[in-house]
């Protein structure tokens, strides 16, 4: 037997087992993170069965409705604890977390309820979701559409008829009709009076500048006066047609039933999608949740970021790191090339990549203040007061925004652009560099035609490398431009289009923000996961284009072997 | 007594570093002065003056270390690459020390191209290798391009097997294709000089022949320095051989001459195997 032991770890056996078992684990870490990230945030979007049931709790009885988010047991000492009667063979009870909706009835829109005090659990076909922009999801009953007040058509059943789909299609109806109303009062509010309000302050600003500059030019001043004229008639038209477009929007609203029996009435305009879960089939359903998903990445958020979408925080995400590879290849490359082709190797250089490589590893809140001190304060200090004094005190560049944002990060990344490419550069063969001098070539043409090239592959694992760590980053982003919501995009149609003082969301920073700081805790959950999920596929997506330029640059590049 | 040994000391440098050839003026390309190499403190030349005929095929030669591939670097001024070389004596090409503070290195190099013992193609397509010193040297006009690089592969006698596929990537040639590549992308920058240092040894022996045929058909433009190990091809190829060791250049002859009727006994002992 012994000797059978000592022959099987001498085959080495056991070291193969346990790089295999090594590699086991990463793969499980990372699939089970990926899969549990991915069920919790994608499930979300699923529209789940609405449940209506009696909820019996200390001798009353009330109707709830709502679905079941989640399923857990509580021990009976705890529901003891809570003044609540649990026989004593008990041990523990199933509850369940309902998303009640209501907000505006309740004051909450979510309630544990005891599983062993449900009775008359039921699925009613009638029952109604609807999502609003205001107050959170409603369900209920649909009992009639209002149209400027009169009721248009009614219903009081709880079966599905005829007038009840009659019913269903003018709500149907109403809701289009307002949606589209509602995209063009937001095309001229954001569009339309956006540049005009964007044009006033910029002449604000200009005539400001010329009064800091003592410049008197009568003619520009008129000109300008004209144009503020000009542009506050045209304000007066769009505030007009608004004016009328809000009288159309909110003729039409609903009354809706609710699990207390009450009648409320919600206004058409302020819906944003109608479903009857329940009655759904699995097609009709994936369509929904397609849709869902869709709003998710193309939408705005609503209702404190815990509704609707995360688009602006995708954008920025991408902005961000974009901008920030712009700003730290060149720089990085440069680096490396003057440390490695032309320095005189020795202490100096060696203690300079020492500390390079040290800074990768600087906390990267640190390089957070630093931008927030340097960057944002003495730089974008200097800036406001040498070229926007007209803008003052409101900061231009001395605030936080994209450009800070950017080069921070590019901060924060250099030093792993620079070891790359140092190493891609140590890689290129002695006998190409004496190849191409022998040629009669200089150093520095040596080092463009064949050096460079030759190293860009490197140059792109080092990007890779940096899009990585940028694209993570959340806590040095805190303090030098990233925000809870950004009222517009930081590239849009207003001149000069890219807009690098303004602010930007983020995804890592609206996962911390949806997860922490949400008021509404029950609601923002699935929503961090979602995000979460997102920013792994953004990351990845970077990546994945970074490494299909390496591999093109690595096929075009092959140096010889040895 | 002390003039018998001063002409003791004249004649030993005579017979140690200097050549017992004599060229004619118009006869000699380059030009070496008295020249030494350090690497640091190490002195790996030790004054070698002699002349390297023009048109014709000179062959270095000589146990490993003895200096020889360090003098071939010498002419192109590759050492001015390794931080601890210094040199002093001089050079002469064209009555000009190529080790002149106002000597543009990279002009240098034009005129004497240099290949190397490994094959050294560049990741590049075989046209854009051979097209690689006319475009640093600015030249833009493709005509003028195209019929460089087809003499130079022609020179090279590369030219029958590569030009179905000039504009695929040279690392795919075989080793011998690639060194002739590497010769034709020298040769069509237009040098006076070709220095060949071991051309074939990382070659196999058919490849290595092609080589040695394309060495005599270049003679007739190029002035060419070969610096070999092997014996035998120095034998096959050069018109002159120089014999060296430890640094010291031992004898400088025709090459018919010297591997036949060597007038020093270390290159007797060197041809004959007896030693290095």
């Amino acid at each position: 037997m012994k000797t059978s032991v000592s022959s099987w770890v001498k085959s080495g056996s056991p070291w193969i087992w346990l790089n295999a078992g090594a590699v086991a684990i990463c793969v499980i870490m990372v699939v089970s993170l990926i899969g549990l990230i991915g069920a919790r945030g994608l499930a979300h979007f699923w529209p789940a069965d609405v449940m209506q049931a009696t909820y019996t709790e200390r001798g009353n009885s009330r109707t709830v409705i709502g679905e079941i988010v989640q399923i857990e047991q509580v021990s009976a000492i705890q529901l003891r604890d809570a003044g609540i009667e649990v026989a004593t063979d008990i041990d523990s009870l199933e509850r369940k977390l309902v998303k009640t909706g209501n907000r505006d009835i309740g004051g909450i829109d979510f309630s544990w309820v005891l599983d062993r005090d449900l009775s008359d659990v039921s699925t009613p076909q009638m029952l109604f979701t609807a999502e609003r922009y205001e107050w959170g999801n409603l369900y209920g009953y649909l009992r009639s559409v209002k149209q400027a007040d009169k009721i248009a058509l009614e219903y009081k059943g709880y079966e599905p008829s005829d007038a009840y789909t009659k019913l269903w299609k003018l709500l149907n109806q109403s809701l289009t009709r307002a949606s589209n109303l509602k995209a063009h009062i937001l095309d001229i509010e954001k569009h339309d009076i956006g540049s005009i309000n964007y044009e006033l302050e910029r002449l604000r600003l200009k005539q400001r500048r010329m009064e800091i500059d003592g410049d008197t030019d009568s003619q520009t001043l008129a000109a300008m006066a004209r144009r503020k004229i000009e542009l506050s008639e045209q304000y007066q038209v769009l505030e007009e047609q608004l004016i009328s477009l809000y009288a159309e929007i909110n003729r039409d609203s609903i009354d809706v039933e609710v699990s207390t029996g009450d009648i409320i009435s919600v206004p058409v305009a302020n819906l944003v999608r109608i479903f009857r879960a329940n009655s759904m089939g699995v097609w009709q359903k994936s369509l929904h949740y397609l849709e869902k998903i869709w709003e998710f990445v193309s939408q705005d958020p609503r209702e404190a970021n815990t509704e609707g979408g995360i688009f602006p925080a995708i954008f920025g995400t991408v902005m961000m790191v974009i901008l920030m590879s712009i700003m730290v290849t060149p720089f990085g490359v440069v680096a490396a090339v003057y440390l490695s082709e032309y320095a005189k190797q020795g202490f100096t250089t060696r203690f300079i990549r020492i500390a390079v490589n040290n800074l990768a590893g600087v906390p990267s809140i640190v390089y957070g203040v630093f931008g927030l001190g340097f960057f944002v304060y003495v730089l974008g200090g200097s800036i406001d007061q040498l070229f926007y004094p007209e803008a003052l005190p409101s900061p231009t560049f001395g605030t936080g925004g994209l450009l800070w944002a950017s080069i921070t990060l590019a901060l924060l990344t250099v030093p792993v652009v620079i070891v790359a490419t140092e190493e891609g550069l140590s890689r290129v063969p002695k006998s190409l560099k004496e190849g191409s001098l022998a040629l009669g070539a200089t150093k520095a043409e040596t080092l463009f035609k064949i050096i460079l090239p030759m190293t860009s592959p490197a140059m792109m694992t080092g990007v890779i490398l940096a899009i990585a760590r940028a694209a993570g980053e959340v806590a040095p982003l805190m303090l030098v431009g990233v925000v809870k919501l950004a009222p517009t995009l930081p590239l849009n149609m207003n001149y000069p289009y890219l807009h690098l003082d303004q602010k930007i969301m983020h995804l890592g920073f609206h996962i911390f923000d949806v997860g922490f700081q949400s008021p509404n805790v029950e609601a923002a959950r699935p929503l961090v996961y979602a995000t979460a999920f997102l920013l792994i596929l953004v990351i990845a997506l970077l990546n994945l284009s970074a490494v299909a330029i390496r591999n093109r640059l690595r096929e075009k590049y092959k140096a010889l072997e040895v | 007594m002390s003039q018998v040994k001063k002409a003791n000391v004249d004649l030993s440098s005579i017979i140690k570093n200097q050549q017992n050839l004599k060229f004619a003026d118009e006869q000699i390309m380059l030009h070496t002065q008295d020249l030494k190499v350090f690497y640091g403190e190490k002195e790996a030349l030790h004054g070698v003056t002699m002349d390297i005929p023009r048109n014709r095929v000179t062959a270095f030669i000589g146990p490993s270390g003895c200096g020889k591939s360090t003098l071939l670097r010498c002419f192109n001024r590759m050492n001015d690459l390794v931080d601890s070389c210094s040199i002093t004596g001089q050079i002469i090409l064209d009555n000009q020390n190529i080790y002149e503070k106002n000597v543009e290195v990279a002009e240098l190099r034009r005129r004497v191209g240099m290949v190397f013992q490994k094959p050294n193609p560049f990741p590049k397509s075989i046209y854009e290798n051979v097209a690689y010193g006319l475009r640093i040297q600015g030249v833009k006009k493709k005509r003028l391009i195209d019929e460089v690089v087809e003499w130079a592969l022609k020179s090279a006698a590369l030219w029958d097997e590569v030009k179905d596929r000039l504009h695929e990537s040279a690392l795919g040639l075989s080793g011998g294709q690639q060194q002739r590549l590497v010769i034709a992308r020298t040769i069509a920058v237009k040098p006076e000089v070709l220095l060949l240092d071991e051309p074939a040894s990382a070659l196999d022996p058919i490849s290595t022949l092609k080589i040695e045929e394309l060495i005599h058909e270049l003679k007739k433009d190029f002035t060419i320095i070969i610096v070999t190990h092997n014996m035998q091809q120095a034998a096959r190829v050069s018109d002159y051989t120089a014999f060296m060791y430890m640094g010291d250049l031992i004898e400088f002859g025709v090459t018919d001459t010297l591997f036949t009727n060597p007038e020093k006994k270390q290159t007797e002992d060197y041809i004959t195997g007896r030693f290095g």
